[in-house]
């Protein structure tokens, strides 16, 4: 059917195309000041569940960074009790070999005995360091302290050495701290192996060294439980330095990451400035030729000629 | 011939030319009137009385004009399309905006929605694992697992007041299919009268028109012209306007139904049978609110239905992990997520009421363990996860919202193409309507003028014969 046109028609084709010009219109300068390309999921399915994803990966992104920090500090916490108990046994190594010299007066031994008991007191000390509240040498226990304080030995006989302290944490615990979702790293350092536990332990070593030198024995047979104690402790500082060099590179890992997830998200959300304003002046002259020619088609009618 | 036989006409033109300007200005008086069709003078030549046995030799010309009918240009074929597409754009209409009220209410992608809070909640269980000594960050544990609960909660919430709306919209278009079938029927007695009178019944067939449109936009349904003048209404099949007389429609259940009690369409008089509706408001109402089914159910329902899984299988996910852990005040086997015994999952789901029943610890290692809340902050990245369950409800809303959207675009444009094809048969066109006015204006001077002409002769043959010489 070959369409008749009228006045209607003509009017009625110019509301709807001028309501289409201007909806797009209003369409594009939302797009243009909020840069939003999806505002609901309907605007594009496949992209939301994208940015749903991408969300959700920048969101746990920035829990592990939090959790990488948090574990830096338990780190370098534990490092420096661990470089102060290096100190401390640098000393005590230092006043063995000192009194294994046999030229040394008693008094001299007495000296040196009383100092490497109050040494001995210093590292009991540092093995209880806290942190936040809690010991970093004593795994998941929430004891007082990581070691029990052992009983103090008796002043009046030389021999006496008291009884060590003990380990107090939970053993073969560990604090971890997740840094991705595949890897966790242990932030804290095992009192156990480092100081070891009552009898054996660095403080027992010590005690008996002390002893030997307030009964005038010979402590050169000592000489090789120093050593390994001192040994303990620095293999243990080691181990958080590797820890700590980790910590650094999931640092980094994850800083790069957060970047990248930001850029994909920004490119799956966010529209291109320059496309949309290209769009938004090419959408203002459709309409503004709409009106145009709009206006123009509306006026005339028979009656403007006929005289 | 007789002698006057001119003059009558010529008088014939002059009415004739007289009723085609009226109609004229009829046409232009409703040029911008709603739902007018235009219409037209249908006149035709009087021919020439038969010859009869003692008619003269000479040949005789016609009779002048008759004025038969003011015919009402509209098309049926034309009107039936408006009422179909106008149907189908009811449907899609509804349709679109039941799904667009959906997906309002998950207002994702964003910082409201349950992802976020769902990411607040994985996150808050690590943060509580890297100071489990500490209050503090278990009170924000049990924040982030209320902000997820209470966001579950508060968008069914929001979907059954959105169904109780929609439920309450179809009810005022059954109530408005009743009325305007009224009405149809009321005209259609008023029509059937007017036409067997003889009159012309233009006007209102145009407005019953207009109320057989409105219908078919709301409840679908074919109209069938009556040769007596009047229109049937069939809804679903069977009559709702028959000549005179009108049936009623009605929804089941009450207006206090709850989402997910079943509705239907039904004729007053024989409750409990379905009317099978094809297109319309209604029909695109009753579609979204049916109950949920599976997945085919109606959409309301079943993107509530959807959370209520979603509820669950967050439960399902974090509470057999949290059973195995030890409280902080020394139990285990506790859930984390509870359920109300009665209601939804959605409405019923909530976090540990305090922190004591938080576990954060496995069953061994020491007091300050973490490994059940680290385990429970990674249940957010398998392929199982509540995460990926969430964004395939919101995927899944969002493509059925955007083909709904499309099907109303599209449905939109077939609607305004049978719109403008029936308004150009049937509207009026003052360009057209001002020659006809031209055209019946210089018919009648003509008609006046032969009236003129011929009373001039009349003239010349009564006063001026027969005075030659005096």
């Amino acid at each position: 059917m070959l369409n008749r046109v009228t006045n209607l028609t003509m009017s009625a084709n110019a509301q709807r195309t001028l309501q289409t010009q201007q909806s797009r219109l209003a369409e594009l300068q939302e797009k243009a000041t909020t840069l939003n390309k999806i505002s609901r999921p309907s605007d594009d399915p496949a992209a939301t569940a994208q940015a749903l994803d991408t969300r959700a990966r920048l969101a746990a992104n920035a829990q592990y960074g939090r959790n990488i920090d948090d574990g830096n500090t338990w780190l370098t916490a534990v490092d420096s009790a661990l470089e102060q108990a290096t100190n401390v046994m640098h000393r005590i190594k230092d006043l063995t070999v000192q009194a294994g010299n046999g030229s040394l007066p008693q008094s001299g031994k007495d000296a040196i005995a009383a100092e490497l008991e109050s040494l001995k007191t210093d590292l009991a000390s540092i093995a209880n360091t806290q942190h936040l509240g809690r010991n970093i040498f004593a795994g998941t226990s929430d004891a007082a302290g990581a070691f029990a304080p052992g009983t103090p030995r008796d002043p009046s006989i030389p021999g006496d050495t008291g009884t060590p302290p003990t380990f107090n944490g939970v053993v073969n615990s560990s604090v971890e701290r997740r840094i991705s979702a595949t890897q966790t790293v242990r932030v804290d350092a095992d009192g156990a192996a480092i100081f070891g536990s009552g009898a054996g332990s660095v403080f027992d070593v010590v005690s008996q060294v002390a002893a030997d030198l307030r009964t005038g024995k010979d402590i050169s047979p000592r000489l090789a439980s120093v050593d390994t104690a001192f040994k303990n402790i620095v293999d243990g500082r080691a181990e958080v330095g590797t820890r700590q060099a980790q910590l650094d590179r999931a640092s980094s890992v994850n800083t790069e990451l957060e970047a990248t997830l930001d850029a994909q998200k920004t490119g799956i959300e966010k529209a291109d400035l320059g496309s949309v304003i290209m769009d938004l002046k090419l959408q203002e002259t459709n309409y503004q030729v709409a009106l145009a020619a709009t206006a123009k088609v509306l006026q005339p009618t028979l009656m403007d000629f006929l005289r | 011939m007789s002698t006057f036989g001119a003059l009558n006409t010529a008088y014939r033109g002059l009415t004739a030319a007289q009723q085609g300007m009226n109609v004229a200005g009829q046409n232009i008086a409703n040029a911008a009137t709603e739902g007018y069709t235009r219409q037209r003078v249908e006149q035709s030549s009087l021919a020439a009385p038969a010859r009869g046995l003692f008619s003269g030799g000479a040949l005789q010309p016609g009779q002048g004009v008759s004025v038969d009918a003011i015919a009402r240009l509209g098309n049926s074929f034309l009107d039936g399309s408006v009422r179909s597409a106008g149907a189908q754009a009811g449907y899609a209409g509804v349709r679109s905006s039941a799904l667009q009220g959906i997906e309002g209410v998950l207002q994702e992608p964003g910082e409201n929605g349950i992802s976020a809070a769902l990411q607040g909640f994985w996150s808050a269980w690590q943060a509580a694992a890297n100071q489990p000594s500490e209050d503090g960050p278990k009170g924000l544990l049990l924040n982030a697992a209320n902000s997820v609960t209470d966001k579950i909660s508060s968008a069914y919430q929001a979907l059954d007041s959105q169904w109780s709306r929609t439920r309450a919209q179809a009810s005022d278009s059954v109530d408005a299919v009743n009325a305007a079938a009224a009405q149809v029927a009321s005209y259609n007695t008023t029509i059937r009268s007017t036409l067997a009178a003889g009159g012309s019944a233009n006007e209102l067939i145009d407005a019953r028109a207009r109320l057989t449109d409105k219908i078919a936009s709301l409840a679908g349904g074919t109209v069938r012209e009556q040769p007596d003048g009047t229109v049937d209404v069939l809804v679903g099949g069977n009559a709702l306007v028959t000549g005179g007389s009108v049936r009623t429609l009605a929804l089941s259940g009450s207006s206090s139904d709850r989402m997910g009690s079943p509705l239907q369409l039904e004729w007053t008089d024989r409750s409990g049978v379905a009317v099978p509706v094809d297109g319309g408001e209604i029909a695109g109402a009753l579609s979204v609110l049916a109950p949920a089914s599976g997945g085919s159910g109606g959409a309301i329902a079943e993107a509530a239905e959807s959370y209520n899984k979603f509820a669950s299988a967050l439960a399902a996910a974090v509470n057999p992990i949290h059973a195995t852990g030890v409280t902080g005040s020394g139990a285990s086997g506790v859930d984390f997520f509870t359920f109300s015994a009665t209601g939804p999952a959605a409405l019923g789901i909530s976090g540990p009421a305090n922190i004591a029943n938080i576990a954060l610890k496995g069953s061994t290692g020491g007091n300050l363990d973490t490994s059940i809340a680290d385990k429970i902050s990674q249940l957010g990245t398998g392929a199982g996860s509540p995460d990926k369950i969430w964004s395939g409800i919101v995927t899944g809303i969002g493509v059925q919202s955007r083909g709904a959207q499309q099907h109303e675009s599209l449905t939109a444009a077939a609607q305004a193409a049978a719109l403008s094809d029936r308004a150009s048969q049937a509207s009026v066109s003052l360009d057209e309507e001002n020659v006809n006015l031209l055209t019946n204006q210089h018919a009648y001077q003509a008609a006046a003028r032969v009236m003129t002409a011929v009373d001039e002769a009349l003239d010349i043959l009564i006063n001026r014969t027969g005075l030659v010489g005096r």
